[in-house]
């Protein structure tokens, strides 16, 4: 019974970080319709742009991670305004195209920039502290993911609930040419979008960064996280957050009581199932487009 | 008289194309000139070994700096692979049949490797100094391919003998990486703990692209292992013993040389590495330092690392290279190569390079003692260049303190 638990609590504790990579996915493919392959790297270029604050200038936390996040908000409205935005009248099929493409120069430019070699990055609490429950783990770093995913479920919740710009994104994403004519800018809407969705993926990567910082670092995040996204709906923000936690415990489980061998594949293995019976997933409204 | 002239003109003639022929007569060699290939990855996952290929050219530039080889540079033509076999073999045959390369050295990892390993035997290309410790390439036995790198079965076959016979361990297990390279230690373990009518208390594989090793550990927790032997990456190895002290496991960690450079292990795991037995098969020597006494990779001794540090190094490695054990095993699997090339002289062809680098024996590289014999198809050691690793201990200062001597490994044919 110990090891079960155990099992799903360290789940969870991975789930929090793939739940935090759907939720940017999510808003992304609210606002833009597309499964964005560049999440990942809208990460990474951040996480490698605070282990440059901390390690190279000795910059402290409570400047560099804040500096992080801001420019992961102007990275990715820089990438909606100066790439996706120039795309003419582009298909879902172009515009993930357009994605992998910047996946590749982000990666690219960061392998350049900071070179392959794996480091460590400083971080407030240490990675490999524990928390111990009776006889059930968790490490700091897991616990404070899974508060932080937490937290930023709940403002986005509010964001979109109650504050202006937050409905305004609601309003575009159920119908952009309604939403024009009721006065919203969808355009900067939409830029504003892929700009708090790297940022969300951003806190997700500082998160996992304490541990290992290298270049391919979020390429498994990041599918992990589309998977998660897809399980619980793409268009779903709880079910991003419920698929993500799903994928984590089944991940585990798996790994503990069939084979550890082929742990990383059944996240895959439940998207094939999910879309099997529920093409929508599991917490959207199945998607009928009137033509 | 027309016909001496004729006489004259066609000994002119056959002097003139003789010379041409004899300048151009062996394929990436020229008067001034020898073209060598590698491969390596410089982007994608295995990037951080990526070195390897860097620390060759510095290597090499440095040769042509004191003068080069008999009178010719080495042109060293790299490029980067990204650790993906098509590539690999796309770039050997453009580099070969466009250029021509003489030879080829190094080249990092198995797979890649295997790609092109039957293209160049069969166009007799010699390729000296695979960067993986693989059976492939010496079972069977190649006449021009030279291994350099001592098998991963080595690593295993010592680490577990000191476990069990000198720390006195009897319930060890394994993280093996699940390709080549880990089920060549899970082997070796195997057959090792088998002398000593042991087994594998555990033995669990690790996915390239697994970054969650919390399942690991507590499998590795459940069986109680006293020591654990960790034939995986550095990436893996950092976050399995990270897992392990969140989870509050601490057994004797043991790994091997592909983790063997202790100042970069110590960053990666937050210091979580001191104390971790690797094994190591050259860049100091173990002799030398004696039993106990500590050795910096930062501050070499060896004196062939002392003038690849200061005319190597220094010189031509990029201002933000680090200064690392890939980086100088680079340097260390073509040593016995270059030595060949100097050893045949100006009249250089494959053959005779092949031929002297079968004389090679008890070669002391920065790698190690390296030795080699003439060519039998039936005859794996003839290939296997250099058997020997030793242990070491990562120390909480960066550096490593010297647990054995040179120990020499025995080969284990691979099961067909």
């Amino acid at each position: 019974m110990v090891d079960f638990l155990q099992m799903v609590l360290s789940g969870i504790a991975v789930g929090s970080s793939y739940a935090l990579m759907g939720l940017g996915m999510v808003l992304i493919y609210k606002a833009s319709e597309v499964p964005n392959f560049v999440q990942g790297e809208m990460a990474l270029l951040p996480i490698f742009i605070a282990f440059m604050l901390l390690s190279t200038y000795g910059v402290p936390y409570y400047i560099a991670f804040p500096a992080t996040l801001i420019f992961a908000l102007l990275l990715g409205c820089f990438l909606e305004f100066a790439i996706l935005r120039r795309a003419k009248e582009p298909n879902v099929l172009g515009l993930i195209i357009i994605t992998i493409g910047m996946e590749m120069m982000l990666l690219g430019f960061v392998s350049w920039k900071f070179g392959a070699d794996q480091r460590a990055m400083p971080f407030p609490i240490s990675a490999y502290d524990s928390i111990v429950i009776g006889d059930l783990f968790i490490s700091t770093l897991d616990m404070l993911t899974l508060v932080v995913a937490l937290v930023i479920m709940l403002i986005l919740f509010l964001f979109f609930r109650f504050s202006k710009i937050g409905v305004a994104m609601k309003a575009t994403q159920q119908n952009e040419n309604a939403a024009a004519l009721m006065g919203i800018k969808t355009k900067q809407i939409r830029m504003v979008t892929w700009g708090i969705s790297s940022m969300v993926g951003s806190v997700a990567g500082l998160l996992i960064a304490p541990v290992l910082v290298e270049p391919y670092m979020m390429w498994d995040p990041m599918l992990k996280g589309f998977a998660g996204a897809v399980v619980g709906g793409m268009t779903s923000l709880p079910g991003a957050v419920f698929g993500a936690y799903i994928i984590g415990i089944v991940e585990h489980l798996f790994g503990g009581y069939v084979s550890i061998e082929f742990k990383s594949v059944v996240a895959f293995a439940i998207i094939v199932l999910v879309l099997c019976i529920k093409p929508s997933g599991l917490f959207a409204r199945h998607y009928v487009k009137k033509v | 008289m027309k016909r001496n002239l004729l006489l004259v003109l066609a000994v002119m003639m056959v002097a003139v194309f003789g010379l041409c022929f004899n300048a151009t007569a062996e394929e990436g060699v020229t008067d001034t000139e020898i073209h060598i290939g590698q491969w390596g990855p410089q982007t994608g996952p295995a990037a951080p070994w990526g070195a390897v290929a860097r620390g060759t050219d510095a290597y090499f530039k440095m040769i042509n700096a004191d003068g080069g080889i008999h009178g010719r540079k080495i042109v060293h033509h790299y490029f980067d692979d990204g650790y993906n076999p098509a590539k690999t073999k796309a770039g050997v045959k453009q580099l070969q049949e466009e250029i021509g390369m003489f030879a080829w050295v190094s080249g990092v990892g198995t797979a890649p490797g295997l790609a092109v390993k039957d293209y160049l035997m069969d166009k007799k290309i010699p390729w000296i100094g695979p960067s993986a410790g693989s059976r492939h390439w010496i079972q069977p036995p190649n006449k021009y391919l030279f291994n350099t790198y001592p098998l991963y079965l080595g690593d295993a076959q010592l680490l577990v003998r000191y476990a069990v016979n000198t720390l006195g361990f009897k319930r060890i297990a394994i993280a093996y990486q699940n390709d080549d390279y880990g089920k060549q230690g899970l082997e070796g373990a195997q057959k090792q703990l088998a002398k000593s009518g042991l087994k594998l208390v555990s033995e669990l594989p690790v996915n390239v692209a697994d970054t969650d090793m919390k399942p690991h550990i507590m499998k590795f927790k459940k069986s109680k292992a006293e020591a654990i032997l960790l034939f995986v990456g550095p990436g893996h190895v950092a976050r399995l013993q990270g897992t392990a002290k969140a989870m509050q496991f601490a057994p004797q960690w043991m790994s091997t040389t592909t983790c063997g450079d202790h100042p970069l292990m110590m960053a990666i795991t937050k210091g979580l590495y001191a104390g971790t037995i690797s094994a190591a098969f050259g860049l100091m020597d173990p002799s030398a330092v004696g039993l106990g006494n500590k050795a910096d990779f930062m501050k070499p001794t060896l004196p062939s690392m002392v003038k690849f540090k200061k005319d190597g190094y220094d010189k031509f490695a990029a201002k933000e290279e680090r200064w690392g054990s890939t980086f100088c095993a680079g340097m260390g699997y073509v040593e016995p190569f270059v030595e060949a090339l100097k050893r045949v002289g100006r009249d250089l062809t494959r053959e005779k390079l092949v031929a002297e680098m079968e004389k090679i024996q008890n070669f002391h590289s920065s790698m190690g003692t390296v030795s080699f014999k003439p060519f039998d198809a039936n005859d794996p050691l003839c290939r296997i260049g250099q058997q020997e690793v030793f242990l070491l201990r990562a120390e909480a200062d960066g550096t490593s303190t010297i647990l054995t001597d040179w120990f020499k490994t025995e080969f284990i044919p691979m099961d067909h």
